[in-house]
C-alpha cells in the first residue's frame, strides 16, 4: 500500500477488452484491459456525467457509450469528439492476483 | 382557463419522447419520482455525483439548518407544521428531491411562514436568514403570502454550509406586489437544490431576484404561474460562477391564463477552471389562452478558459392569439472592441476589463431596491473577479 497505492480489485474481475468502474476514496475509476494490458483512468467522461467503464473497450481505447468519444488509454486524450479534455490517468500495479491504484501518480504508459 | 398547464393531467402531447414540459409529471411522494441517473433532460446537466445523494433519498438527517426572520412589525411570521393547510396549496412537487423536502422537512424546522396582510405596504424589508451551521443532508419550506392589494419586499439568504433542499412558496394575491430578492451565498463547500413555486394572482405583480455566488453545486427552479388575468412577473438572475463551481438556473414561466406578462432574465459570468454555469428557460403559453406578452434571455460571459456554460432557452406555444414572445441566448467573452475603446481613452486593461463586467453587472445590480444589498453582491462580485486576474 505505499505511494497511495489501494488495492482495487483482483486480476480476474476486468474482463478481456473490457472494463469494471470502481471508487478509490470516493474518486470514480475505470480499470480496463486491452491487449493484456491493464489500465486504470477517470471512470467519468469528460464531455457528459457518463461512466466510461460503461463502454466498449478496443485496441487500446475505450469509448463513451452515450455520445461516442473514444479516449486512449494510455494517456486520457480523447480520439474524436464531442470530448475535448483529456481523462485522467492514473498509475496501476499488478500484485499476484491484485490490482491496485494510485491517484496520486498519473500513469507514465502512453 | 383557471388551471395550471403543469402538473394535473395525463400525457396530454402522446407520443414516446416526452419533450413538453407538459409531460412533467407533480406529486408530493417522492416514490412517484423515479432515482434520476443523469440520462434525463432535466437531470443531464446535473453533476449527480456532487448532489451528495440529495436526490436519493437516503434518509440520513445529519444536517443543521437555522432559519431567522427579522422585519417590520405588519409582517405576520409564523412556524408550522406540515398539517397547516396553507402549506402546499399553492404547488405540485415537479421533481424528485422537491417531493424529498416536502416528505422530509418538518425532521429539521417546521415551515417559516411570512404573511403580509391586505392592502399593507410593508415600510420595510422582510430578511429570512437560511443558515446551515452543520454540513449534512437537511431541508426546509418557506411560505411567504402577499395578500390582496399588499406590498413587501422579501430578501432570502442562504450562507453557511449544508446539503439542503428545499420548497419555497410565493403566492401573490389579487392586485399585491411581491419583490423577492434570493441570495446564495453559501460556503464552498456547500450544495443546494431548491424550488420556489411563485403564483400570480389576478393584476398581482412579482419580481424576483436570483443572485448565485457560493456553494459547490446550486440548482435552483424559480417557477410561475398564474391564478387570474393581468398578472406579471419578473424574473431577473445574476450568477458568479468560479472555478469548479456549479450553478443551475431552471426557470419556468406557466402562461396558463389570459392577458399575463413575463419576463425572464438571467446574466451570469464564469471565471477559473471547471466552472460550470446551467440555464435552462422554459415558457409555456397555454392553450386557449391570449394576449401574452413574453420574452427570455440569458446572457454569459466567459472570463477565463475551462469553463462550461450550458443554455437552452425554450418556448412552447400552444396558441395562435399572442402579444408577444421572444427567447434568446448568448455566451461568449470580453468584446475586444470595448476594451480597445477604453483603452484608447487612456484607461488601463485591468481597469476596462473591471469597467466592462461591472457594467453587465450594473443594469440587474441597479434594480434590486435594497441599497446595503446592492453594494454587497457588487463588492462579492468584485471580490471573485480579483480572483483570477
Amino acid at each position: 500500500m505505499s505511494d497511495g497505492y489501494t488495492r482495487v480489485c483482483s486480476l480476474s474481475d476486468v474482463p478481456d477488452e473490457g472494463a469494471l468502474g470502481v471508487e478509490v476514496g470516493g474518486t470514480p475509476v475505470a480499470v480496463v484491459r486491452s491487449e493484456g494490458e491493464i489500465y486504470a483512468i477517470s471512470d467519468i467522461c469528460s464531455h457528459a456525467e457518463v461512466n466510461l467503464s460503461e463502454g466498449e473497450v478496443e485496441e487500446g481505447t475505450i469509448e463513451c457509450w452515450l455520445h461516442g468519444s473514444c479516449f486512449d488509454l494510455g494517456s486520457g486524450k480523447p480520439i474524436n469528439p464531442p470530448a475535448t479534455q483529456p481523462v485522467a490517468t492514473y498509475a496501476v500495479q499488478i500484485d499476484g492476483d491484485d490490482v491496485l491504484v494510485s491517484l496520486d501518480t498519473q500513469s507514465s504508459k502512453g | 382557463m383557471a388551471s395550471p398547464n403543469l402538473g394535473i393531467r395525463e400525457h396530454s402531447h402522446g407520443g414516446d419522447v416526452p419533450i413538453s414540459r407538459l409531460d412533467v409529471h407533480g406529486s408530493f411522494e417522492s416514490a412517484n419520482f423515479p432515482v434520476p441517473n443523469g440520462r434525463e433532460e432535466e437531470w443531464r446537466f446535473t453533476p449527480l455525483r456532487r448532489l451528495r445523494g440529495l436526490h436519493q433519498g437516503r434518509e440520513i438527517a445529519d444536517g443543521t439548518v437555522t432559519v431567522e426572520v427579522s422585519g417590520p412589525e405588519q409582517a405576520v411570521v409564523e412556524r408550522v407544521g406540515r398539517e397547516d393547510s396553507r402549506l402546499g396549496a399553492s404547488f405540485l412537487p415537479n421533481d424528485r428531491v422537491s417531493a424529498l423536502a416536502w416528505e422530509s422537512f418538518t425532521d429539521f424546522n417546521p415551515a417559516t411562514v411570512v404573511t403580509v396582510p391586505k392592502d399593507t405596504e410593508l415600510s420595510e424589508t422582510v430578511f429570512v436568514k437560511v443558515t446551515g451551521t452543520e454540513q449534512g443532508d437537511a431541508f426546509g419550506h418557506i411560505l411567504v403570502r402577499a395578500e390582496p392589494h399588499s406590498s413587501a419586499t422579501v430578501v432570502l439568504e442562504y450562507a453557511g454550509s449544508a446539503v439542503y433542499a428545499d420548497n419555497v412558496e410565493f403566492v401573490v394575491e389579487d392586485g399585491a406586489s411581491l419583490t423577492v430578492i434570493s441570495l446564495q451565498d453559501w460556503d464552498s463547500d456547500a450544495v443546494q437544490v431548491s424550488h420556489q413555486y411563485a403564483t400570480v394572482g389576478r393584476d398581482a405583480r412579482f419580481r424576483s431576484f436570483v443572485v448565485t455566488l457560493g456553494g459547490d453545486l446550486v440548482r435552483l427552479s424559480p417557477s410561475v404561474r398564474y391564478k387570474g388575468t393581468g398578472g406579471d412577473a419578473e424574473l431577473h438572475g445574476l450568477y458568479f460562477t468560479g472555478a469548479a463551481q456549479h450553478h443551475e438556473h431552471r426557470s419556468l414561466i406557466d402562461h396558463n391564463e389570459s392577458n399575463t406578462r413575463s419576463r425572464v432574465e438571467y446574466k451570469g459570468a464564469l471565471s477559473g477552471e471547471d466552472a460550470h454555469a446551467v440555464w435552462i428557460g422554459d415558457v409555456i403559453i397555454g392553450e386557449g389562452t391570449s394576449g401574452t406578452d413574453s420574452y427570455e434571455h440569458n446572457r454569459n460571459l466567459v472570463l477565463t478558459d475551462g469553463t462550461r456554460v450550458d443554455s437552452v432557452p425554450n418556448l412552447e406555444i400552444f396558441t395562435g392569439e399572442v402579444e408577444g414572445a421572444g427567447h434568446a441566448s448568448a455566451s461568449g467573452r470580453l468584446d475586444d472592441i470595448h476594451l480597445f475603446y477604453l483603452q484608447s481613452r487612456g484607461i488601463p486593461p485591468a481597469e476596462a476589463r473591471r469597467l466592462v463586467i461591472r457594467g453587465f453587472f450594473q443594469d440587474l445590480i441597479g434594480r434590486i431596491e435594497v441599497p446595503e444589498l446592492r453594494d454587497r453582491i457588487m463588492d462579492e462580485v468584485e471580490e471573485k473577479l480579483a480572483l483570477h486576474e
